[in-house]
C-alpha cells in the first residue's frame, strides 16, 4: 500500500515538473502557432543562471533572478529572430527554434564544459519532509509540486481574471480586432513568450538543483515536452496539466511492474511457448517506462480518430 | 535553358571522375556525402514537395540500413542478392515499412503528423535494443561485403562507384517522379488539400503513397549504408539521424529539386573538415542553420536558383556594387566570430580554467599566433571584425532598401 | 597590434629536436579516433589527454624506429558511422594502430572495421588497442588477435568490488543490482549474479532500466527499498547514476552503492555528500601504491593540469605497455605490426600499484585494481570539493583477473 502511495506521490510530482515546462509551451503555441523546440533549452538555461547567480546572491535570490534572464532571452528570440520569419509559416518558425536550440546547448557546453555542475539543494532545504514504512520523503520534492501548483493557479487567474489576461486572451482568438482595438498584439506576443520562456527558466532553477543540471539536460527533456502539450490539446493550459500528471503517474506507476507480453501468455498456459519465442515476449513493461508516453501519445490520435 | 543538361552532365562527369581526383580520405567523405544527399532527397520529397513535415524519418533509414545486413549476410554470408543488388533489399523494407508508418501518421496533418512521426521512430529506437536477434544490440551486426561480378568490393573505390551508380539513379527517377501526375499531386497535397479532395481525389490513399516511396529511397540510403559501413547499428535509429537529415535539406533548399542533396553533401562536408580541426564544429552547424533559415529562408540553392533565374523585376538584379560589400562584410563578421568563439572554447577548457584557477593565464596558440587571453586588446579585435563586418553589411542593407523605395 | 609571434609550440620544439638526429625511417603512426564534440566528448576529451600524456612519454624516451611516434587525432562524431569513416581516413593517412576508449558500440564497429582491412590488406595489417571499452563481447565472441583491450571489463570491475565491500564488511547479504538495459547494463548484471557464490550473497532483485532516459529515479528507488537490499551494484554511468544515488540519498535509502564509474569527473561536484561512503573499483588511485602512485600523478598534472582519474590511468598503463612493446620490436624499415601485436602479448611493466600484463588467449590486459570509497579523509580531493576517493583494498593483477571467456576463438597469424 505504502508503495502505491509512493508511486502515485512520485508520479505526481514528475508530471508537476512536466506540467511547470510544458505550460509556457502551451500558452506559446495558443498564441502563436509556433511548437517552439526551444524551450527544452530555456529549462536548462534556467538551472545554469541559477547556479551561475547562486554563489554570488544565496539560493532563493538565484531562483527569483535566473527566470527574469531566461525571460529576456526569449523576448530578445522572439523579437530579433521569430518575428523575422513569421510570414514564412509556422514550420519555418519551428525550424528556427530547432536551430536556436541546437546553438543554445552548444554554447552552454562551451562555457560550462561537458560535465554536470556543481549545482545543488541547500543544505536548509534537504531534510524528510515524512517518513513512510522507512522511506524518507525529502521535502524538496514537496517543494517543486508547489511551486508548480501555485504557477498554475496565478497563470490561470491572470488569464481569467485580470484585463491583462482579456487582452491575451483575445490577442489569441481575434489578433487582427483585438489590433483594430488598439491593442498592440506584438507586444503582447512578445510578452507572453517571454512569460513562457520565464516559467521554463523557473522549473529548471527548481528542478536543476535536485535533478542534475547538465548540458544534455534540454535534449533529454524536450521531446517529452512535446509529448506532453500534444496529448493536453495544443494550446490548453489545463490539458497540459492533465497530460503532465498522466505521464508522470503512469511513468512511475510502470516502473514497479515487472510484467511482460509473455505474462499473458502464461495465463493461458502459453507460457514457456511465448519465453521460447523471446525477443518482444520477453520484455518487461519496467524497462520501457521512459517511452511509455509515446505510446500515449500514439494511442491518443487513435482514439480521437475513432471518436 | 539549353544550359542545364549541359551543367547536368557536367556534374556527373566529375563525380565519375573523383577517385582520381581526391585522397582516399577524401574520397570516403564522399561516398558519405552521396548518401546524405540521397537521403535528404527522399525526405524533401514527403517534406517539400508534399509538404509534411517528418521528424522520424530515421526509422526507415534504419530499417533499409538493417535489411540490407541481414540480406548480406543470409546464406552463412553469401548474401540474398549479389553484393550490387543489395541495396533493393533495402529499398524495398524501407517501402513497406512506409506504407504502414505512412497510413498511420498521414490521417493527422501539421504538428499532429510531425509528432506521429517522431513518435513512431521513437518506438522503433526503444524497441530495437530489445530485439537482440534483429538489431544485434549495443554493438550492432557486423557483414561482409562479397565479390561479385568480378568486382571485389574491397577498396573504397568500388564501393564509390556502387554508391554513385544508385545515388544517380534514385535521384533521376525522383525527378521522373516530379514530371509524372503524381508528383504533381504531391504539390497540390502541400498547397490545397481541401481542394484536393473536393476534386474527388483520396487524399490519405496519396499522402500514404508518397510517404510510402519518400520511406522507400530513405531505406535505400540507409542500404548504402551498411554496405559502405559494412555495419548496422540502431543508433541509425536516433533522433539524431532525423534531425540532421532535416537540417541539412532546409540548409539547401527543400523546394528546389537539388537542393536538398547539394545541402546535405555541403553539410557533410563541412563536418568531416571542421569536426577534426575544432571541437565546436556543432555550434557553428547550428549557427549556419539558423542564419539560413533567417536570412536565406528558400535555403542556399533555393536563394541562388531565385537570384539567378531572371524572375526578378527589372533593376532588382545582382548589383556587384552592393553584393561586394555585403561579401565583405559577412567575411569579416565570420571571422571575428570564429576567432571569438575559438579563443573563448580554449579559455572555458576545463585545462585551462585549472591554469587559471592557480592565478596564470599563459598564452594561447591558435591560428598561428599567440594570444594573450589577460589582455582586452585580445577580445576587442575580433570583436571589433565582428561588429565591423555587421555594420558593413547592416549599412549596405540600408541603402538598397532606400534606393528600392526612391525606385518605386 | 602586438601579437608576440612566437608561433611554435614548446612541444612542436621537442618534437622537433629529438627527431633530428635520426635516419628518415617511417615514423609508427597513432591515430586517435575518439568523440572529441557533441554529447558524450566529455569522455572523449579525457582519453585525448591520458594518450597526448603518454606518446609524450614514449617520445621523450626516443621514440620508435628512429623518429617520434606521431599521433592523429579524429573525432569519430559519437556513433559507429562516423567511426568508421574516422577510421578509414586513418588507415588512408597512414595510421599503424588506432587507439580508442568510450563507447562499447564504437569500439564494437571499429574491431570489426579493424579485422575486415586486416583481412583483405594481410602484411599491411593494424593494430587497434582498446582503452576502455568493456563490454564482454569485445574479448568475448568478437576478439580477435588485432584487438588489445587495457581496460577492465564487467567480470573484472563487479569480482574486485564485491571481493572488496565483502573485506569491507559493508557488503551484507542482500544485493541489488541495477542497471541499464544494454550490453554494458547486462554484462555487469551477469558478473553480479556469477560472484554470488563466492562472496556470498543473494542477488534479490535484479532491474533493467532505459539508458539516458529517466529524469526521475525516486520509483526505483521505492523498489530497492522494498526488497531491503544492504548493497546496490550497479554499472550505471554519468547521469544515470547521478540521479539514482541523489534519488536514492533523497529517500533515505539506507543501502551501499557499489558502482564502476563513480570517478567520472563531475560526479562528486554534483553528488557532493550524497556520494559519501559508496564504493568504486578502478584500475588505479593516487593514494595507493605509495610515493610512486603520488609522483605519477604530479606529473600528470603537470603536464595536462589535472591529476589522472577515470579512463585516464589505464590508457596511460596501456600505452606504457605498448611503449614496452615496441622496445621489443627491432628498428625497421616497413613497421610490422604483426611483430607489434606479438611483442604486446609478452610485455609486462611495473604500475605504481602492480604488475600490468597482456594475456595472450583473448588480448584483454591483466593488471591491479583498487576498490576504493568515497571519503573525506582522502588526500587527493576530486573536482574541487572536500571528498576524495580512498584505497579500501589493493586487489594483484592475478586476484582481479577473470577467467578467459569460452566464446573467444582467436585466430593467430601463421
Amino acid at each position: 500500500m505504502d508503495q502505491i502511495f509512493f508511486a502515485l506521490l512520485n508520479g505526481t510530482i514528475y508530471g508537476l515538473l512536466l506540467f511547470m515546462v510544458s505550460a509556457g509551451l502551451t500558452l506559446i503555441f495558443g498564441m502563436m502557432g509556433v511548437l517552439n523546440f526551444a524551450h527544452a533549452s530555456f529549462y536548462m538555461l534556467g538551472a545554469y543562471f541559477a547556479y551561475t547567480l547562486q554563489p554570488l546572491t544565496g539560493f532563493w535570490p538565484a531562483i527569483v533572478l535566473s527566470p527574469l534572464l531566461v525571460a529576456a532571452i526569449g523576448v530578445v528570440i522572439e523579437r530579433y529572430a521569430l518575428r523575422r520569419v513569421h510570414h514564412f509559416g509556422h514550420a519555418h518558425e519551428l525550424l528556427v527554434t530547432f536551430g536556436i536550440a541546437v546553438v543554445i546547448a552548444e554554447l552552454v557546453k562551451l562555457f560550462y564544459g561537458n560535465y554536470p555542475v556543481e549545482y545543488r539543494v541547500p543544505t536548509e532545504l534537504s531534510f524528510a519532509a515524512f517518513t513512510l514504512s522507512g522511506i524518507d520523503y525529502p521535502f524538496y520534492r514537496l517543494f517543486m509540486g508547489a511551486v508548480a501548483v501555485a504557477m498554475f493557479a496565478a497563470i490561470y487567474l491572470l488569464l481569467t481574471r485580470t484585463r491583462v489576461g482579456i487582452v491575451v486572451r483575445s490577442a489569441i482568438y481575434r489578433p487582427a480586432m483585438a489590433e483594430a482595438l488598439g491593442h498592440n498584439v506584438p507586444l503582447v506576443f512578445m510578452g507572453v513568450f517571454g512569460i513562457g520562456a520565464a516559467l521554463a527558466g523557473l522549473a529548471g532553477a527548481v528542478a536543476g538543483a535536485f535533478y542534475t543540471t547538465n548540458p544534455n539536460m534540454a535534449l533529454d527533456l524536450a521531446v517529452l515536452v512535446f509529448v506532453v502539450v500534444v496529448v493536453g490539446g495544443l494550446g490548453s493550459l489545463g490539458g497540459a496539466m492533465l497530460a503532465s500528471l498522466l505521464i508522470g503517474i503512469t511513468n512511475s506507476l510502470a516502473v514497479g511492474v515487472n510484467f511482460s507480453l509473455g505474462d499473458i501468455f502464461g495465463i493461458v498456459g502459453l507460457g514457456e511457448w511465448a519465453g521460447s519465442v523471446g525477443g518482444v515476449m520477453t520484455m518487461r513493461l519496467s524497462s520501457f517506462a521512459a517511452t511509455l508516453p509515446f505510446f500515449l501519445m500514439l494511442l491518443g490520435f487513435w482514439c480521437v480518430r475513432r471518436a | 535553358m539549353k544550359l542545364r543538361p549541359f551543367l547536368i552532365l557536367l556534374a556527373v562527369m566529375v563525380l565519375l571522375a573523383i577517385p582520381w581526383l581526391v585522397s582516399s580520405s577524401m574520397l570516403n567523405a564522399a561516398i558519405q556525402m552521396l548518401i546524405a544527399a540521397l537521403f535528404a532527397m527522399a525526405f524533401s520529397l514527403l517534406c517539400g514537395q508534399a509538404g509534411m513535415l517528418s521528424f522520424g524519418h530515421a526509422a526507415y533509414f534504419g530499417l533499409g540500413a538493417f535489411a540490407t545486413v541481414h540480406a548480406m549476410n543470409a546464406f552463412n554470408g553469401e548474401g540474398l542478392l549479389p553484393t550490387p543488388l543489395l541495396p533493393l533489399a533495402g529499398a524495398a523494407v524501407g517501402l513497406v515499412s512506409g506504407v504502414v508508418a505512412g497510413y498511420f501518421s498521414t490521417k493527422r496533418t501539421g504538428v499532429y503528423f510531425a509528432m506521429i512521426t517522431l513518435a513512431l521512430a521513437e518506438l522503433l529506437h526503444a524497441l530495437a535494443p530489445h530485439l537482440k536477434g534483429t538489431f544485434g544490440g549495443e554493438a550492432g551486426i557486423s557483414s561482409f561485403r562479397m565479390p561479385a561480378w568480378g568486382f571485389g568490393f574491397g577498396t573504397a573505390i568500388e564501393v564509390y562507384y556502387l554508391t554513385l551508380f544508385w545515388v544517380l539513379l534514385a535521384i533521376g527517377l525522383l525527378y521522373l517522379l516530379m514530371l509524372t501526375p503524381l508528383g504533381r499531386l504531391a504539390l497540390g497535397l502541400r498547397e490545397n488539400q481541401r481542394r484536393l479532395r473536393f476534386l474527388g481525389y483520396n487524399v490519405h490513399a496519396l499522402g500514404t503513397l508518397i510517404f510510402a516511396i519518400s520511406a522507400m529511397f530513405s531505406g535505400l540510403a540507409g542500404a548504402l549504408q551498411s554496405l559502405n559501413i559494412e555495419a548496422a547499428n540502431y543508433a541509425e535509429l536516433e533522433t539524431h539521424v532525423s534531425t540532421v537529415v532535416l537540417l541539412n535539406s532546409f540548409i539547401g533548399g527543400v523546394r528546389v529539386f537539388l537542393g536538398p542533396a547539394i545541402g546535405a553533401a555541403l553539410m557533410t562536408f563541412f563536418g568531416h573538415v571542421t569536426s577534426d580541426v575544432t571541437r565546436v564544429w556543432l555550434l557553428y552547424q547550428g549557427i549556419i542553420f539558423v542564419l539560413v533559415m533567417m536570412f536565406l529562408p528558400r535555403g542556399i540553392v533555393g536563394e541562388l536558383v531565385e537570384r539567378f533565374s531572371g524572375k526578378r523585376p527589372a533593376g532588382e538584379g545582382i548589383r556587384l556594387s552592393e553584393m561586394l560589400p555585403r561579401l565583405a562584410g559577412i567575411a569579416v563578421a565570420a571571422l571575428g566570430g570564429v576567432v571569438l568563439i575559438e579563443l573563448l572554447q580554449r579559455v572555458m577548457s576545463r585545462d585551462y580554467r585549472a591554469l587559471a584557477a592557480g592565478g596564470q593565464w599563459p598564452e594561447i596558440t591558435m591560428m598561428g599566433l599567440s594570444w594573450q587571453p589577460g589582455s582586452p586588446l585580445t577580445w576587442l579585435v575580433p570583436l571589433s571584425a565582428l561588429a565591423l563586418g555587421l555594420a558593413l553589411v547592416l549599412g549596405v542593407n540600408r541603402r538598397a532598401a532606400a534606393r528600392r523605395e526612391a525606385t518605386a | 597590434m602586438t601579437f608576440p609571434t612566437r608561433a611554435l609550440a614548446s612541444a612542436a620544439c621537442i618534437l622537433a629536436l629529438s627527431a633530428g638526429g635520426a635516419a628518415a625511417a617511417e615514423p609508427l603512426k597513432i591515430a586517435l579516433v575518439e568523440t572529441l564534440s557533441g554529447p558524450q566528448a566529455s569522455t572523449g576529451l579525457l582519453y585525448r589527454a591520458a594518450v597526448q600524456y603518454q606518446v609524450g612519454k614514449i617520445n621523450e624516451a626516443g621514440g620508435y624506429n628512429g623518429a617520434p611516434v606521431v599521433l592523429e587525432e579524429y573525432d569519430n562524431q559519437g556513433g559507429p558511422v562516423g567511426a568508421t569513416d574516422r577510421v578509414r581516413a586513418a588507415i588512408a593517412d597512414g595510421a599503424h594502430i588506432i587507439v580508442q576508449g568510450s563507447s562499447s558500440a564504437v569500439a564494437g564497429q571499429i574491431t570489426e572495421d579493424v579485422r575486415k582491412h586486416n583481412l583483405r590488406n594481410q602484411g599491411n595489417e593494424i593494430l587497434y588497442i582498446n582503452l576502455g571499452a568493456e563490454a564482454m563481447e569485445l574479448t568475448g565472441e568478437k576478439c580477435h588477435f588485432y584487438h588489445f583491450r587495457v581496460s577492465p571489463n564487467a567480470a573484472i570491475r563487479v569480482g574486485t568490488l564485491v571481493a572488496g565491500m565483502k573485506e569491507a564488511g559493508v557488503l551484507g547479504e542482500r544485493v541489488y543490482a541495477m542497471n541499464q538495459n544494454y550490453s554494458w547494463g547486462v554484462d555487469v548484471q551477469e558478473a553480479t549474479k556469477a560472484a554470488a557464490a563466492t562472496a556470498g550473497y543473494e542477488v534479490v532483485e535484479e532491474t533493467l532500466h532505459e539508458v539516458n532516459k529517466i529524469q526521475d529515479f525516486a520509483p526505483y528507488v521505492a523498489r530497492i527499498q522494498a526488497t531491503n537490499a544492504d548493497t546496490v551494484i550497479t554499472g550505471n554511468w554519468s547521469n544515470d547514476l547521478l540521479l539514482l544515488m541523489k534519488a536514492a540519498s533523497g529517500a533515505g535509502l539506507k543501502a551501499r552503492f557499489g558502482t564502476a564509474f563513480l570517478d567520472q569527473p563531475g560526479n562528486i561536484a554534483n553528488a557532493g555528500a550524497i556520494a559519501e561512503g559508496h564504493f568504486v573499483s578502478t584500475p588505479f588511485n593516487p593514494e595507493a601504491g605509495g610515493e610512486k602512485s603520488k609522483a605519477f600523478a604530479e606529473d600528470y598534472k603537470k603536464v595536462t593540469g589535472h591529476y589522472p582519474s577515470y579512463v585516464e590511468p589505464a590508457t596511460v598503463f596501456g600505452l606504457t605497455l605498448l611503449g614496452q612493446a615496441l622496445q621489443q620490436v627491432p628498428a625497421a624499415e616497413d613497421i610490422d605490426v604483426t611483430a607489434i601485436a606479438l611483442a604486446l602479448e609478452k610485455a609486462t611493466i611495473e604500475t605504481p600499484i602492480g604488475s600490468f600484463s597482456m594475456r595472450a588467449e583473448d588480448h584483454q590486459g591483466v593488471f591491479p585494481m583498487v576498490v576504493q570509497q568515497v571519503s573525506a579523509d582522502a588526500t587527493f580531493k576530486v573536482d574541487d570539493t572536500s571528498y576524495g576517493f580512498k584505497p579500501v583494498k589493493v586487489f594483484s593483477a592475478e586476484e582481479s583477473a577473470a577467467p578467459v571467456q569460452e566464446s573467444c576463438s582467436m585466430q593467430r597469424p601463421s
